[in-house]
């Protein structure tokens, strides 16, 4: 039988990283999350029932020792640009992971990894989407 | 962006203090128009006072850095940043955004090189292998003075110097019987160089430029620079 491949890599253990890992590990979901402090690991939730690596995002001969290219999903959600977008493309090319998304601060940067099939996440241009929606609750524009 | 005129013998360096103030002065030297770009203010200034280098302050991974760089201009941008994927995007960035033609990114983790390439960087310089390189070589080898790989290891130049009693010294080329893998490039003698004919006759105190396609050849060569048997 064809194994399944369904896990999720997350790279970098921080806010956000955590908390995706705690909520996919209580769904039952395979999760391994690498963070190349390995403190960092303290801010998973006690629930967590997946794998920790410590590794850096980019390092390719780590991340070929945990088999990368059985994972279906990764995410570079450390807190460097230049790190996210070289783990993604890593993740793609050299991996071949269906799934890539990336946090990029610079909304300049995303043009870098997009064409190569890499889905960003960019906190400000959503923060500026939420707060426009605020400001215009209802079709009410509070903003004149 | 595309139309922009491209100026002859730009150079951009983005990080790195020692290295990049001695490559910049070499560039400049050499008459190329150079421009670096470094985040640390006090190595700004160091940087600002050689004579007719470009300055920037600032984030070279930041794509406004670069255009107030010019990087639209530059033929060639090298990275030296210490981190590896900060590099790989400034390269990138430059090779996307402002069509630079040549990028040179230097890498401390020698696995990423193969990346480094597929990613669309044109050359790699990875000082860790550089360094361990010349080092086993320096240990290893001692009448060859030096080794340089090319094309990925595949083609070696070496300089032999031809000593005293060598069995070579006084023999015309054609009568050496050199393996087929093995030509004689060029002969450095005294400050001339001979670029070398069958019967060109090697002299003591010659230093031999030797290309090669394999290495392990290395050891006939060896062999054949040895003292005289007699």
């Amino acid at each position: 039988m064809e194994k399944e491949k369904k896990y999720t890599v997350i790279a970098g253990c921080g806010r956000l990283g955590a908390s995706i890992a705690g909520k996919l590990s209580d769904e039952k979901k395979d999760v391994m999350i690498l963070d190349c402090d390995k403190t960092a690991f303290r801010k998973l939730p006690y629930s967590y029932g997946g794998l920790t690596m410590t590794a850096g995002a980019t390092d390719i001969e780590k991340l070929t020792a945990a088999n990368l290219k059985e994972a279906s999903v990764f995410l570079a959600v450390t807190d460097y640009d230049c790190v996210n977008i070289c783990a993604a493309q890593i993740a793609k090319k050299v991996f071949q992971i269906p799934k890539v998304v990336a946090r990029i601060y610079d909304e300049e940067k995303t043009e870098l990894v997009k064409s190569m099939g890499i889905d960003t996440i960019c906190p400000s241009e959503l923060s500026e989407k939420e707060i426009s929606n605020y400001i215009e609750i209802g079709g009410m524009k509070h903003v004149g | 962006m595309l139309g922009k005129r491209k100026e002859q013998g730009s150079i951009l360096i983005v990080g790195g203090f020692n290295k990049a103030r001695s490559l910049a002065n070499s560039l400049l030297k050499k008459g190329y128009r150079v421009t670096v770009i470094n985040k640390e203010y006090d190595a700004c200034e160091k940087l600002a006072e050689i004579h007719k280098l470009n300055v920037i302050y600032g984030d070279g991974s930041k794509r406004f850095i670069l255009e107030d760089a010019g990087a639209d201009t530059c033929q060639v941008a090298i990275a030296l940043t210490e981190s590896d994927e900060t590099n790989l995007v400034i390269c990138e960035m430059c090779k996307q955004f402002f069509h630079v033609k040549k990028t040179v990114a230097l890498l401390n983790d020698p696995s990423k090189t193969n990346f480094f390439y597929q990613m669309g960087i044109d050359r790699v310089v990875c000082a860790l292998n550089m360094i361990t390189g010349i080092m086993e070589e320096q240990a290893l080898m001692d009448e060859m003075t030096t080794r340089v790989p090319f094309d990925e290891d595949r083609i070696h130049i070496m300089e032999i110097p031809i000593l005293k009693n060598s069995a070579m010294a006084g023999k015309k080329l054609w009568e050496l019987n050199l393996p087929k893998e093995i030509i004689i490039g060029c002969i450095l003698r005294g400050d001339r160089s001979l670029i070398p004919r069958g019967d060109t006759r090697i002299r003591e105190g010659d230093v031999l430029l030797i290309i090669t396609s394999d290495k392990s050849k290395l050891e006939e060569i060896k062999e054949l620079t040895e003292y005289a048997a007699s």
